[in-house]
């Protein structure tokens, strides 16, 4: 038989073979240091019912080095997948206004716009809290 | 050695290394390299054929309008989908690998089976549905409502698409960023009335939910097609059906199905 | 050898292959139509057209002007009665199209679009951007699989056709994937093959356009009509020859020299037209014969412009402006990007003529039908006698659309299959393999890549825009040499799947039958007519009185063709001076008949 179509299979590390593909698992890698920011964050809450000392001994824990770290590293992935979100909303709800979509720059410089205001809202509220204080 | 008009021999020469495989000698593919005179309009495509003129008859490698549209001269150039006569060996200074698309079965050398794609394109009923056939007239379409599907009418079929999926390379059963983009194409159709029909396929497992959205697709499309938009947009559309449903009287229910073809 | 049984049997699966499929398929659901071709559908050279497609729509519009330009566009060698057929219908089949989903581009009413063609008296040619081709394929390619009884089978290489008595019984064909054979029975046969402009040099044309239809038919003693009336399109990228769409005119693009001059004027196209405000048959949207002619000149007189590869004008669109570009010619802007690294937005584009389609083909009736019982041929392979001498831009997607559908009916209506035993049927595929079994066996020493070269070469030598005795009868005594070579080829590669060499192999034995018909026909038409162009000092004229006629290519095994005559039908529009620009206003002011 003359035909013998070779079957490519795909390898386990498939995902670490082009650059593309690095930067997709990088994305949906930010996950990790999120989980560890939300568990910390949880754990907090769990100490925060279990009186003052255990509240105390959670802030102890949060501002040792390392956690502090891993909580800085949470903050810099959840900023990397917003920009990789943002990038890809348009392409999932193009926004159409008198009949012509929206260019995709503008929307996403419109959800960094949000982002920013965002921030400015909790700076002026936290601020606001020091301030009376 | 004898060089054809196309390319004079006094140019410079790069290092082109192309990924071989007969059939009827070889269990899996082999590298060969091929020292290829060059110059700033040397396409991969020109490359391909002077090799095949000049050094090696047997090369087998799909081509036909070396203007980028009729979508045969697919090849992975240093592991990214490209078309073959829009990929300038100028841009490769130092030497490139050349081989068959991705996630497809390989046939011959750079030739591979499109026959699944093809079945996935298939699959999703591409053509206007609900059109009157008696009609002696054409149907009004403002510049606004082609311009709502025309992108995704751009595609023209060459697969890069495919090539650049991993999910298709780990489940050949997902219809993939093309065939689904072209149902999507339909669906926005303002003369199509075929949604319903081509809903069941794209909300099934091998739809649009196969998608994980790493977007290489749509970097790679030679074309500007964006089949990752369409694939998303579809997830909404799927989402909405699959909610419309779960409130819908019983009668009206329609499960989705798998394709039957 | 495999077999199969078909009803209808359609070779090529571009646009004229598609709608007769899909007007077979229709006509009668209960036939089995088989759609063959070497590449996928969507490869086929349909795709690369790319500005538009005729057909009267416009009020003040008349079939009588499209007649009148089509027929006055081909030199009064179109057959009259198939043109008045044609421009009754086209209009119909792009509705046709419209409602098979094609994207024509449109008003802001949401009515179609129609833009300015060169040779067309106003504007009629219908749009998709600058890809019209490639939708109209694609959406043919679609709609084609809603019809079951359509089987297609892609990437088979038709090898011959299998006659009977002069009747067609059907073809032999290879699998490309796997190398094998397969004999089919049909009722009746439809060669939609396409066109043969890879015989030379330069052209717009696809790999596949090698005139394998054409060839075979011929073979089997079906005359090749007008076979020396070659078009040049006037606008190719220099190098690769890659097709800048005529639309670039039609939408307001010049033509300038090296000295920045609007030529065109000087060839009978004047008066010069302002910048922006394009004249219907004047300057840049003359006829595509009388563009690549000036060309031609202003090359010999050395006012083109040096490029690296070779002789160019410039082709300037710079005032349309960045917006209007982007939106009418779109992929324009983006093959000048790539390919000559020139943003037409920016800078004027290096252009120069390329082959790009032939008017003659394999000689049908006005209903498609061949000499051959049962044998059709519709497209650019055959000549249904729509273009005569020269052919109008965007005639001929809609020719593939009308004259598809044609051919497609005839087919189903006239699919009886002969009686014929399966043992004579297999004599006939027997002898028909013998050809590929001595490709796969032949020991000789010569090179397809060698000959198919030389023969491009001499075409582009003694066949090209202009032309005359000694550069034909030189270019004959090539392609003599080259078939004798040809008995002497070896196919290097010898196996069985995707053999491309071996494919290549039996396209350039068509494609030199095809070109020597193209040499012997240009070499006994001793007149100048629209594409065909004689440098003799006798010919240089266009003469009525001997040369009024259709020339007949009739195959001779082992010498050139013998060339014979037949009558054009000029029964609606007596011949006239054929004239453009402003030349032509008070002839066209007489006969502006409204028929719509």
């Amino acid at each position: 038989m003359s035909r013998k179509p070779y079957q490519p299979s795909m390898p386990a590390n498939w995902w670490l073979k082009h650059p593309a593909y690095r930067f997709y698992m990088l994305r949906e890698a930010t996950v990790l240091p999120l989980l560890f920011f939300i568990g910390s964050l949880l754990y907090g809450l769990y100490c925060l019912s279990q009186g003052e000392a255990s509240w105390l001994g959670w802030l102890n824990w949060m501002q040792q080095p390392w956690v502090m770290a891993l909580n800085a590293l949470a903050l810099l992935a959840s900023l990397f997948h917003a920009f990789t979100f943002f990038r890809l909303f348009p392409q999932v709800m193009p926004l159409r206004l008198g009949g012509r979509t929206l260019p995709a720059s503008w929307m996403v410089a419109g959800q960094w716009l949000g982002v920013l205001l965002v921030f400015l809202a909790l700076w002026w509220l936290l601020g606001g809290y020091h301030g009376s204080n | 050695m004898k060089q054809p008009d196309s390319i004079p021999s006094d140019k410079q020469h790069l290092s082109m290394t192309v990924q071989r495989y007969r059939p009827e000698q070889d269990d899996a593919p082999v590298w060969q390299s091929y020292q290829v005179p060059y110059d700033d309009s040397t396409s991969v495509l020109d490359a391909l054929h002077w090799i095949k003129e000049q050094q090696d008859s047997s090369l087998a490698y799909r081509w036909s309008c070396r203007m980028a549209i009729c979508g045969s001269c697919g090849v992975m150039v240093d592991g990214t989908p490209k078309l073959g006569c829009k990929t300038f060996l100028r841009d490769y200074p130092k030497g490139l690998k050349v081989a068959a698309l991705a996630n497809f079965p390989i046939e011959k050398d750079l030739i591979v089976d499109m026959n699944q794609f093809l079945h996935h394109l298939t699959a999703l009923k591409p053509y206007l549905i609900g059109q009157p056939s008696s009609a002696s007239e054409p149907n009004r379409q403002s510049p606004e409502q082609v311009k709502r599907y025309q992108q995704f009418a751009n595609c023209i079929n060459c697969g890069l698409c495919y090539s650049a999926c991993p999910q298709f390379g780990l489940n050949p059963e997902f219809l993939g960023p093309a065939a689904i983009a072209l149902a999507h194409r339909y669906n926005l159709d303002s003369r199509d009335q075929g949604k319903a029909e081509r809903q069941p396929a794209l909300n099934s497992k091998n739809g649009v939910w196969s998608c994980t959205f790493v977007g290489f697709c749509s970097t790679v499309c030679p074309k500007g097609v964006d089949p990752a938009a369409a694939i998303n947009q579809g997830k909404i559309v799927s989402t909405m059906d699959g909610v419309i449903q779960w409130f819908s009287p019983k009668q009206l229910d329609t499960t989705p199905q798998e394709p039957t073809s | 050898m495999r077999q199969l049984k078909t009803d209808i049997l359609i070779v090529g699966g571009g646009g004229a292959g598609l709608r007769s499929a899909i007007a077979a398929a229709e006509a009668d659901p209960t036939l089995k139509v088989t759609l063959l071709s070497k590449v996928y559908p969507m490869r086929s050279h349909t795709v690369a057209a790319e500005g538009g497609a005729a057909a009267v729509t416009l009020q003040h519009d008349s079939l009588t002007a499209h007649f009148e330009d089509t027929v006055a566009g081909s030199d009064w060698l179109a057959e009259q009665g198939v043109v008045d057929f044609f421009v009754k219908q086209a209009y119909q089949e792009l509705v046709q199209l419209e409602h098979w989903g094609c994207p024509w581009s449109r008003q802001a009413s949401g009515q179609v679009q129609v833009r300015r063609f060169g040779g067309m008296k106003t504007e009629r040619t219908w749009f998709a951007a600058d890809k019209t081709g490639f939708h109209i394929l694609h959406t043919l390619f679609q709609t084609s699989l809603k019809y079951p009884s359509i089987q297609r089978l892609d990437e088979y290489f038709l090898l011959d056709l299998l006659v009977h008595e002069q009747s067609i019984v059907g073809a032999l064909a290879i699998d490309i994937a796997s190398g094998e054979l397969l004999r089919i029975q049909a009722g009746s046969v439809i060669l939609a093959t396409g066109g043969a402009g890879r015989v030379f040099q330069f052209n717009t044309n696809g790999g596949i356009v090698t005139g394998d239809g054409m060839a075979l038919a011929y073979r089997h003693g079906v005359a090749l009509r007008d076979m020396e009336f070659v078009q040049y399109h006037p606008t190719g990228l220099p190098g690769s020859g890659i097709l800048i769409t005529e639309a670039c005119r039609g939408e307001g693009g010049i033509l300038l020299n090296k000295d920045g001059y609007r030529y065109l004027q000087d060839y009978g196209l004047g008066p010069e037209t302002p910048l922006g405000q394009p004249q219907n048959k004047t300057m840049e949207l003359g006829p595509r014969d009388k563009l690549s002619q000036a060309f031609w000149h202003e090359q010999q007189q050395g006012r083109t412009i040096q490029h690296p590869q070779g002789d160019v004008v410039h082709l300037d669109l710079r005032h349309l402006g960045e917006r209007y570009l982007l939106e009418r010619l779109p992929f324009i802007c983006e093959l000048a990007k790539a390919y000559v690294n020139v943003d037409p937005v920016r800078a004027p584009i290096p252009i120069r003529p390329a082959v790009h389609y032939t008017m003659g083909g394999i000689l049908t009736d006005a209903h498609c039908a061949t000499s051959i019982q049962g044998l059709y041929a519709v497209g650019e392979c055959a000549s249904v006698g729509l273009h005569g001498a020269n052919r109008l831009g965007s005639n001929s997607l809609s020719e593939l659309l009308v004259f598809g559908k044609v051919a497609g009916e005839q087919a189903a209506t006239h699919c009886n299959q002969v009686r014929i035993s399966d043992s004579v049927l297999q004599e006939l595929a027997n002898k028909a393999a013998e050809p590929i079994q001595r490709l796969r066996q032949g020991d000789g020493t010569e090179q397809w890549a060698d000959l198919r070269q030389q023969l491009a070469h001499t075409m582009e030598q003694g066949c090209g825009i202009y032309r005359d005795e000694q550069g034909l009868s030189a270019s004959l005594q090539v392609i003599a040499d080259l078939k004798s070579r040809y008995q002497q080829l070896k196919v290097g590669d010898t196996s069985l799947a995707f053999n491309t060499e071996l494919l290549h192999a039996l396209e350039l034995g068509f494609s030199l039958d095809v070109a020597e018909a193209m040499c012997q026909a240009a070499l006994l038409r001793k007149e100048s007519r629209g594409a065909h162009q004689r440098r003799d000092a006798d010919y240089t004229k266009r003469n009525d009185q001997h040369y009024l006629q259709h020339s007949l290519a009739c195959y001779q095994a082992g010498q050139a063709p013998r060339i014979d005559w037949q009558a054009v039908d000029t029964s609606i529009m007596p011949p006239a001076a054929r004239l453009y620009g402003g030349a032509a206003k008070p002839e066209a002011a007489s006969n502006t008949e409204k028929t719509k």
